[in-house]
Protein backbone atom coordinates (compact mmCIF):
# COMPACT_ATOMS: atom_id res chain seq x y z
CA UNK A 1 0.00 0.00 0.00
CA UNK A 2 2.87 2.38 0.88
CA UNK A 3 4.62 1.45 -2.40
CA UNK A 4 1.42 2.15 -4.33
CA UNK A 5 1.04 5.56 -2.65
CA UNK A 6 4.71 6.43 -3.34
CA UNK A 7 4.39 5.39 -7.00
CA UNK A 8 1.16 7.40 -7.33
CA UNK A 9 2.78 10.57 -5.99
CA UNK A 10 5.99 10.17 -8.01
CA UNK A 11 4.03 9.54 -11.26
CA UNK A 12 1.86 12.61 -10.61
CA UNK A 13 4.88 14.87 -9.95
CA UNK A 14 6.80 13.46 -12.92
CA UNK A 15 3.90 14.01 -15.35
CA UNK A 16 3.36 17.56 -14.04
CA UNK A 17 7.03 18.43 -14.60
CA UNK A 18 7.38 16.60 -17.92
CA UNK A 19 4.22 18.10 -19.41
CA UNK A 20 5.54 21.63 -18.71
CA UNK A 21 8.87 20.75 -20.35
CA UNK A 22 7.24 19.07 -23.34
CA UNK A 23 4.86 22.00 -23.92
CA UNK A 24 7.97 24.17 -24.47
CA UNK A 25 9.68 21.47 -26.55
CA UNK A 26 6.56 20.97 -28.70
CA UNK A 27 6.47 24.68 -29.53
CA UNK A 28 10.17 24.78 -30.41
CA UNK A 29 10.03 21.60 -32.54
CA UNK A 30 6.82 22.75 -34.22
CA UNK A 31 5.00 19.61 -33.07
CA UNK A 32 1.69 21.41 -32.81
CA UNK A 33 -1.93 20.93 -33.78
CA UNK A 34 -4.56 23.58 -34.55
CA UNK A 35 -7.28 24.01 -31.92
CA UNK A 36 -10.07 24.29 -34.49
CA UNK A 37 -12.83 24.99 -31.99
CA UNK A 38 -11.37 28.35 -30.89
CA UNK A 39 -12.20 31.53 -32.85
CA UNK A 40 -8.47 32.48 -33.26
CA UNK A 41 -7.43 28.87 -34.09
CA UNK A 42 -4.28 28.73 -31.92
CA UNK A 43 -1.49 26.17 -32.44
CA UNK A 44 -1.18 23.91 -29.40
CA UNK A 45 1.76 21.54 -28.73
CA UNK A 46 0.68 17.93 -29.21
CA UNK A 47 3.48 16.56 -27.04
CA UNK A 48 1.43 15.52 -24.02
CA UNK A 49 1.63 11.86 -25.07
CA UNK A 50 5.37 11.42 -24.36
CA UNK A 51 4.85 12.99 -20.90
CA UNK A 52 2.16 10.40 -20.13
CA UNK A 53 4.25 7.55 -21.54
CA UNK A 54 7.42 8.46 -19.60
CA UNK A 55 5.46 9.14 -16.40
CA UNK A 56 3.48 5.88 -16.48
CA UNK A 57 6.38 3.64 -17.57
CA UNK A 58 8.63 5.18 -14.89
CA UNK A 59 5.91 4.59 -12.29
CA UNK A 60 5.60 0.95 -13.35
CA UNK A 61 9.40 0.44 -13.34
CA UNK A 62 9.65 1.92 -9.82
CA UNK A 63 6.93 -0.52 -8.72
CA UNK A 64 8.79 -3.44 -10.33
CA UNK A 65 12.06 -2.43 -8.66
CA UNK A 66 10.45 -2.24 -5.23
CA UNK A 67 8.05 -5.20 -5.42
CA UNK A 68 9.95 -7.55 -7.72
CA UNK A 69 9.78 -8.64 -11.37
CA UNK A 70 6.40 -9.26 -13.00
CA UNK A 71 6.00 -10.66 -16.52
CA UNK A 72 2.47 -9.22 -16.67
CA UNK A 73 3.62 -5.63 -16.10
CA UNK A 74 6.58 -6.04 -18.49
CA UNK A 75 4.19 -7.25 -21.23
CA UNK A 76 1.92 -4.28 -20.53
CA UNK A 77 4.88 -1.86 -20.80
CA UNK A 78 6.01 -3.38 -24.14
CA UNK A 79 2.55 -3.35 -25.72
CA UNK A 80 1.88 0.24 -24.58
CA UNK A 81 5.25 1.41 -25.91
CA UNK A 82 4.51 -0.16 -29.32
CA UNK A 83 1.15 1.67 -29.50
CA UNK A 84 2.75 4.94 -28.33
CA UNK A 85 5.49 4.60 -30.95
CA UNK A 86 2.91 4.15 -33.75
CA UNK A 87 1.15 7.29 -32.46
CA UNK A 88 4.42 9.21 -32.28
CA UNK A 89 5.22 8.36 -35.91
CA UNK A 90 1.77 9.66 -36.82
CA UNK A 91 2.31 12.85 -34.78
CA UNK A 92 5.63 13.54 -36.52
CA UNK A 93 5.04 12.32 -40.08
CA UNK A 94 1.29 12.88 -40.46
CA UNK A 95 -1.78 10.67 -40.60
CA UNK A 96 -1.25 6.96 -41.31
CA UNK A 97 -3.66 5.39 -43.85
CA UNK A 98 -6.82 4.54 -41.80
CA UNK A 99 -6.84 1.02 -43.27
CA UNK A 100 -3.14 0.39 -42.43
CA UNK A 101 -3.24 1.84 -38.91
CA UNK A 102 -5.42 -0.94 -37.39
CA UNK A 103 -3.04 -3.55 -38.84
CA UNK A 104 -0.08 -1.78 -37.22
CA UNK A 105 -1.88 -1.59 -33.89
CA UNK A 106 -2.35 -5.37 -33.92
CA UNK A 107 1.41 -5.54 -33.18
CA UNK A 108 0.70 -4.00 -29.75
CA UNK A 109 -1.05 -7.23 -28.75
CA UNK A 110 1.94 -9.44 -29.55
CA UNK A 111 3.83 -8.95 -26.21
CA UNK A 112 0.69 -10.11 -24.34
CA UNK A 113 0.54 -13.27 -26.48
CA UNK A 114 4.31 -13.86 -26.62
CA UNK A 115 4.75 -13.57 -22.85
CA UNK A 116 1.54 -15.56 -22.31
CA UNK A 117 0.07 -13.23 -19.68
CA UNK A 118 -3.57 -13.88 -20.56
CA UNK A 119 -6.19 -16.38 -19.39
CA UNK A 120 -8.43 -17.58 -22.25
CA UNK A 121 -11.40 -17.90 -19.90
CA UNK A 122 -13.01 -14.44 -19.71
CA UNK A 123 -15.52 -13.96 -16.91
CA UNK A 124 -18.93 -13.02 -18.32
CA UNK A 125 -22.07 -11.81 -16.49
CA UNK A 126 -24.39 -14.68 -15.36
CA UNK A 127 -22.13 -17.27 -17.04
CA UNK A 128 -18.89 -16.90 -15.07
CA UNK A 129 -15.62 -18.06 -16.61
CA UNK A 130 -16.14 -19.41 -20.11
CA UNK A 131 -13.83 -21.35 -22.43
CA UNK A 132 -12.51 -19.34 -25.38
CA UNK A 133 -9.19 -21.16 -25.81
CA UNK A 134 -8.90 -20.89 -29.60
CA UNK A 135 -10.51 -17.54 -30.29
CA UNK A 136 -9.19 -15.54 -27.31
CA UNK A 137 -5.69 -14.85 -28.75
CA UNK A 138 -7.37 -13.56 -31.92
CA UNK A 139 -9.68 -11.34 -29.84
CA UNK A 140 -6.63 -9.93 -28.03
CA UNK A 141 -5.05 -8.86 -31.32
CA UNK A 142 -8.31 -7.31 -32.58
CA UNK A 143 -9.02 -5.45 -29.33
CA UNK A 144 -5.90 -3.23 -29.57
CA UNK A 145 -6.83 -1.40 -32.81
CA UNK A 146 -10.50 -1.22 -31.73
CA UNK A 147 -9.88 0.36 -28.32
CA UNK A 148 -6.89 2.50 -29.38
CA UNK A 149 -8.96 4.00 -32.22
CA UNK A 150 -11.93 4.47 -29.89
CA UNK A 151 -9.80 6.50 -27.46
CA UNK A 152 -8.23 8.38 -30.39
CA UNK A 153 -11.72 9.24 -31.74
CA UNK A 154 -12.91 10.65 -28.40
CA UNK A 155 -9.91 13.04 -28.23
CA UNK A 156 -11.66 15.83 -30.17
CA UNK A 157 -12.29 18.47 -27.50
CA UNK A 158 -10.07 20.12 -24.88
CA UNK A 159 -9.75 17.69 -21.96
CA UNK A 160 -12.13 15.04 -23.37
CA UNK A 161 -9.47 12.31 -23.44
CA UNK A 162 -8.25 13.06 -19.89
CA UNK A 163 -11.63 13.10 -18.19
CA UNK A 164 -13.19 10.13 -20.03
CA UNK A 165 -10.05 8.05 -19.32
CA UNK A 166 -10.07 9.07 -15.64
CA UNK A 167 -13.62 7.63 -15.37
CA UNK A 168 -12.49 4.38 -17.06
CA UNK A 169 -9.50 3.81 -14.76
CA UNK A 170 -11.58 4.71 -11.69
CA UNK A 171 -13.95 1.84 -12.59
CA UNK A 172 -11.00 -0.56 -12.91
CA UNK A 173 -9.50 0.74 -9.63
CA UNK A 174 -12.75 0.25 -7.68
CA UNK A 175 -13.37 -3.27 -9.05
CA UNK A 176 -9.73 -4.26 -8.43
CA UNK A 177 -9.91 -2.94 -4.87
CA UNK A 178 -13.14 -4.90 -4.23
CA UNK A 179 -11.69 -8.18 -5.52
CA UNK A 180 -8.05 -7.63 -4.48
CA UNK A 181 -6.68 -7.76 -8.03
CA UNK A 182 -3.04 -6.65 -7.84
CA UNK A 183 -2.07 -5.73 -11.41
CA UNK A 184 -5.15 -3.78 -12.52
CA UNK A 185 -5.05 -1.94 -9.17
CA UNK A 186 -1.45 -0.81 -9.69
CA UNK A 187 -1.89 0.12 -13.34
CA UNK A 188 -5.13 2.03 -12.79
CA UNK A 189 -3.64 3.94 -9.81
CA UNK A 190 -0.59 4.92 -11.89
CA UNK A 191 -2.77 5.88 -14.87
CA UNK A 192 -5.03 7.99 -12.62
CA UNK A 193 -1.99 9.83 -11.25
CA UNK A 194 -0.65 10.48 -14.76
CA UNK A 195 -4.04 11.54 -16.17
CA UNK A 196 -4.73 13.84 -13.18
CA UNK A 197 -1.41 15.62 -13.77
CA UNK A 198 -1.97 15.77 -17.52
CA UNK A 199 -5.58 17.00 -17.19
CA UNK A 200 -4.39 20.22 -15.54
CA UNK A 201 -2.75 21.24 -18.83
CA UNK A 202 -5.16 19.44 -21.17
CA UNK A 203 -8.43 20.82 -19.73
CA UNK A 204 -10.23 23.74 -21.43
CA UNK A 205 -8.53 25.90 -22.68
CA UNK A 206 -5.86 23.30 -23.51
CA UNK A 207 -2.19 24.17 -23.23
CA UNK A 208 -1.23 20.75 -24.58
CA UNK A 209 -2.82 17.92 -26.59
CA UNK A 210 -2.22 14.21 -25.96
CA UNK A 211 -1.52 13.65 -29.65
CA UNK A 212 -1.83 10.24 -31.26
CA UNK A 213 1.05 8.97 -29.10
CA UNK A 214 -0.97 9.78 -25.97
CA UNK A 215 -4.34 8.46 -27.16
CA UNK A 216 -2.96 5.18 -28.56
CA UNK A 217 -0.88 4.70 -25.40
CA UNK A 218 -3.93 5.18 -23.16
CA UNK A 219 -6.00 2.80 -25.34
CA UNK A 220 -3.28 0.17 -25.22
CA UNK A 221 -2.97 0.38 -21.42
CA UNK A 222 -6.76 0.00 -21.14
CA UNK A 223 -6.75 -3.23 -23.21
CA UNK A 224 -3.68 -4.74 -21.50
CA UNK A 225 -5.11 -3.97 -18.03
CA UNK A 226 -8.45 -5.59 -18.93
CA UNK A 227 -6.76 -8.73 -20.31
CA UNK A 228 -4.12 -9.19 -17.59
CA UNK A 229 -6.59 -8.39 -14.79
CA UNK A 230 -9.41 -10.48 -16.34
CA UNK A 231 -11.78 -7.51 -16.08
CA UNK A 232 -12.83 -7.52 -19.75
CA UNK A 233 -16.55 -6.98 -19.12
CA UNK A 234 -15.94 -4.11 -16.67
CA UNK A 235 -13.73 -2.52 -19.34
CA UNK A 236 -16.36 -2.95 -22.09
CA UNK A 237 -19.11 -1.35 -19.99
CA UNK A 238 -16.83 1.48 -18.78
CA UNK A 239 -15.95 2.15 -22.43
CA UNK A 240 -19.57 2.39 -23.65
CA UNK A 241 -19.31 6.12 -24.61
CA UNK A 242 -16.07 5.36 -26.53
CA UNK A 243 -17.66 2.34 -28.26
CA UNK A 244 -20.75 4.39 -29.06
CA UNK A 245 -18.65 7.15 -30.62
CA UNK A 246 -16.36 4.86 -32.65
CA UNK A 247 -19.01 2.43 -33.91
CA UNK A 248 -21.38 5.25 -34.89
CA UNK A 249 -18.55 6.95 -36.82
CA UNK A 250 -17.65 3.70 -38.64
CA UNK A 251 -21.29 2.83 -39.47
CA UNK A 252 -22.23 6.35 -40.56
CA UNK A 253 -19.07 6.75 -42.69
CA UNK A 254 -19.59 3.23 -44.07
CA UNK A 255 -16.21 1.82 -43.09
CA UNK A 256 -12.77 2.89 -41.95
CA UNK A 257 -12.14 6.27 -43.55
CA UNK A 258 -10.25 9.35 -42.54
CA UNK A 259 -12.50 12.21 -41.42
CA UNK A 260 -10.41 14.46 -43.67
CA UNK A 261 -11.54 12.45 -46.73
CA UNK A 262 -15.17 13.03 -45.79
CA UNK A 263 -16.90 16.11 -47.20
CA UNK A 264 -19.48 16.65 -44.50
CA UNK A 265 -18.20 17.50 -41.00
CA UNK A 266 -20.15 16.28 -37.92
CA UNK A 267 -20.33 19.74 -36.36
CA UNK A 268 -20.27 23.41 -37.29
CA UNK A 269 -18.45 26.12 -35.33
CA UNK A 270 -19.60 29.73 -35.10
CA UNK A 271 -17.87 32.26 -32.81
CA UNK A 272 -16.49 29.41 -30.69
CA UNK A 273 -19.93 27.81 -30.27
CA UNK A 274 -20.39 24.21 -31.44
CA UNK A 275 -23.54 22.93 -33.14
CA UNK A 276 -24.48 19.63 -34.82
CA UNK A 277 -24.33 19.63 -38.62
CA UNK A 278 -27.94 19.10 -39.80
CA UNK A 279 -26.69 17.39 -43.01
CA UNK A 280 -28.02 13.78 -42.99
CA UNK A 281 -24.77 12.55 -44.55
CA UNK A 282 -22.59 13.98 -41.75
CA UNK A 283 -20.88 11.34 -39.59
CA UNK A 284 -22.64 10.51 -36.31
CA UNK A 285 -20.33 11.28 -33.40
CA UNK A 286 -20.92 11.72 -29.68
CA UNK A 287 -20.24 15.47 -29.97
CA UNK A 288 -22.76 15.77 -32.84
CA UNK A 289 -25.43 13.96 -30.80
CA UNK A 290 -24.77 16.14 -27.74
CA UNK A 291 -24.89 19.36 -29.75
CA UNK A 292 -28.03 18.49 -31.75
CA UNK A 293 -30.22 21.58 -32.27
CA UNK A 294 -28.21 23.71 -29.85
CA UNK A 295 -25.18 26.01 -29.88
CA UNK A 296 -22.91 25.24 -26.98
CA UNK A 297 -19.46 25.94 -25.57
CA UNK A 298 -16.65 23.39 -25.89
CA UNK A 299 -16.09 23.11 -22.12
CA UNK A 300 -19.81 22.41 -21.55
CA UNK A 301 -19.64 19.54 -24.05
CA UNK A 302 -16.58 18.12 -22.26
CA UNK A 303 -18.49 18.25 -18.95
CA UNK A 304 -21.32 16.28 -20.60
CA UNK A 305 -18.86 13.70 -21.95
CA UNK A 306 -17.39 13.38 -18.44
CA UNK A 307 -20.89 12.83 -17.00
CA UNK A 308 -21.51 10.08 -19.59
CA UNK A 309 -18.19 8.42 -18.71
CA UNK A 310 -18.91 8.63 -14.98
CA UNK A 311 -22.31 7.02 -15.63
CA UNK A 312 -20.65 4.19 -17.60
CA UNK A 313 -18.12 3.84 -14.77
CA UNK A 314 -21.02 3.36 -12.35
CA UNK A 315 -22.70 0.83 -14.70
CA UNK A 316 -19.40 -1.07 -14.97
CA UNK A 317 -19.03 -1.29 -11.19
CA UNK A 318 -22.70 -2.30 -10.81
CA UNK A 319 -22.31 -4.99 -13.50
CA UNK A 320 -19.35 -6.42 -11.62
CA UNK A 321 -21.02 -6.37 -8.21
CA UNK A 322 -24.49 -7.57 -9.24
CA UNK A 323 -24.04 -9.85 -12.25
CA UNK A 324 -20.55 -11.39 -12.15
CA UNK A 325 -20.01 -14.78 -10.57
CA UNK B 1 -33.75 22.12 -26.29
CA UNK B 2 -30.64 22.13 -24.16
CA UNK B 3 -27.36 20.36 -23.60
CA UNK B 4 -28.83 18.85 -20.43
CA UNK B 5 -31.67 17.27 -22.42
CA UNK B 6 -29.28 15.90 -25.05
CA UNK B 7 -27.03 14.50 -22.31
CA UNK B 8 -30.02 12.83 -20.64
CA UNK B 9 -31.04 11.25 -23.96
CA UNK B 10 -27.50 9.84 -24.45
CA UNK B 11 -27.65 8.52 -20.88
CA UNK B 12 -30.88 6.72 -21.83
CA UNK B 13 -29.22 5.33 -24.99
CA UNK B 14 -26.28 4.10 -22.88
CA UNK B 15 -28.68 2.48 -20.41
CA UNK B 16 -30.53 0.72 -23.25
CA UNK B 17 -27.19 -0.51 -24.66
CA UNK B 18 -26.11 -1.75 -21.21
CA UNK B 19 -29.46 -3.46 -20.57
CA UNK B 20 -29.29 -5.02 -24.05
CA UNK B 21 -25.79 -6.33 -23.36
CA UNK B 22 -26.90 -7.87 -20.06
CA UNK B 23 -30.08 -9.34 -21.58
CA UNK B 24 -28.13 -11.02 -24.38
CA UNK B 25 -25.61 -12.45 -21.89
CA UNK B 26 -28.47 -13.65 -19.68
CA UNK B 27 -30.19 -15.46 -22.56
CA UNK B 28 -26.91 -17.02 -23.72
CA UNK B 29 -26.04 -18.00 -20.14
CA UNK B 30 -29.14 -20.15 -19.85
CA UNK B 31 -29.37 -21.47 -23.41
CA UNK B 32 -26.32 -21.81 -25.63
CA UNK B 33 -23.41 -21.70 -23.17
CA UNK B 34 -24.48 -24.57 -20.84
CA UNK B 35 -25.17 -26.76 -23.89
CA UNK B 36 -21.65 -26.18 -25.18
CA UNK B 37 -19.76 -25.99 -21.87
CA UNK B 38 -20.74 -29.53 -20.85
CA UNK B 39 -19.95 -31.20 -24.14
CA UNK B 40 -16.48 -32.22 -25.32
CA UNK B 41 -14.63 -29.27 -26.86
CA UNK B 42 -15.01 -30.09 -30.56
CA UNK B 43 -13.95 -27.55 -33.18
CA UNK B 44 -17.48 -27.29 -34.65
CA UNK B 45 -19.00 -26.38 -31.31
CA UNK B 46 -16.19 -23.90 -30.64
CA UNK B 47 -16.77 -22.24 -34.00
CA UNK B 48 -20.53 -22.24 -33.42
CA UNK B 49 -20.06 -20.36 -30.16
CA UNK B 50 -17.74 -17.83 -31.81
CA UNK B 51 -20.17 -17.32 -34.73
CA UNK B 52 -23.11 -16.80 -32.37
CA UNK B 53 -21.03 -14.38 -30.28
CA UNK B 54 -20.02 -12.31 -33.31
CA UNK B 55 -23.60 -12.22 -34.69
CA UNK B 56 -25.02 -11.20 -31.30
CA UNK B 57 -22.42 -8.42 -30.76
CA UNK B 58 -22.94 -7.10 -34.31
CA UNK B 59 -26.71 -7.06 -33.82
CA UNK B 60 -26.29 -5.33 -30.45
CA UNK B 61 -24.11 -2.56 -31.88
CA UNK B 62 -26.19 -2.19 -35.06
CA UNK B 63 -29.42 -1.96 -33.05
CA UNK B 64 -27.83 0.68 -30.82
CA UNK B 65 -26.62 2.62 -33.88
CA UNK B 66 -30.05 2.46 -35.57
CA UNK B 67 -31.74 3.75 -32.42
CA UNK B 68 -29.29 6.67 -32.19
CA UNK B 69 -29.66 7.47 -35.91
CA UNK B 70 -33.47 7.55 -35.69
CA UNK B 71 -33.35 9.79 -32.62
CA UNK B 72 -30.76 12.15 -34.13
CA UNK B 73 -32.71 12.52 -37.40
CA UNK B 74 -35.91 13.23 -35.45
CA UNK B 75 -34.11 15.84 -33.34
CA UNK B 76 -32.47 17.59 -36.27
CA UNK B 77 -35.66 17.71 -38.34
CA UNK B 78 -37.77 19.26 -35.54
Amino acid sequence: MITLFMVFISTLILVLLLTQLLIKAGGRLNLTGVDIHKPNKPSIPKTGGPALVIGVVTGLIIYLLVEGFSTELVALIYSSLIAALIGLVEDIRGEINPKVKPLLLVIAGIPILALSVYTPRPVLPFIGATRLTKIYPFLILVSYPVVCNAVNSIDVLNGSISFTSIAFFTAILVVSAIHGLEYPLIVSAIMLAALAGFAIYNKYPSRVFAGNSGSLFIGSVMVSTAIIGRVEVVAIVALLPHIMNEMHVIFSMRGLRSAKQYNSRPITIENGLISANPDEKAPITLVRILSAKIKTREDSLVKSMFVLSLYSMMLAILTNILFMR
Amino acid sequence: MSLLRNTLIVLILLTIAWAGFLSITFILAYTLFPAIEYTDGSLTLGLLRVAVGIIVITLWIYGWYTLTKIWLRKMLSE
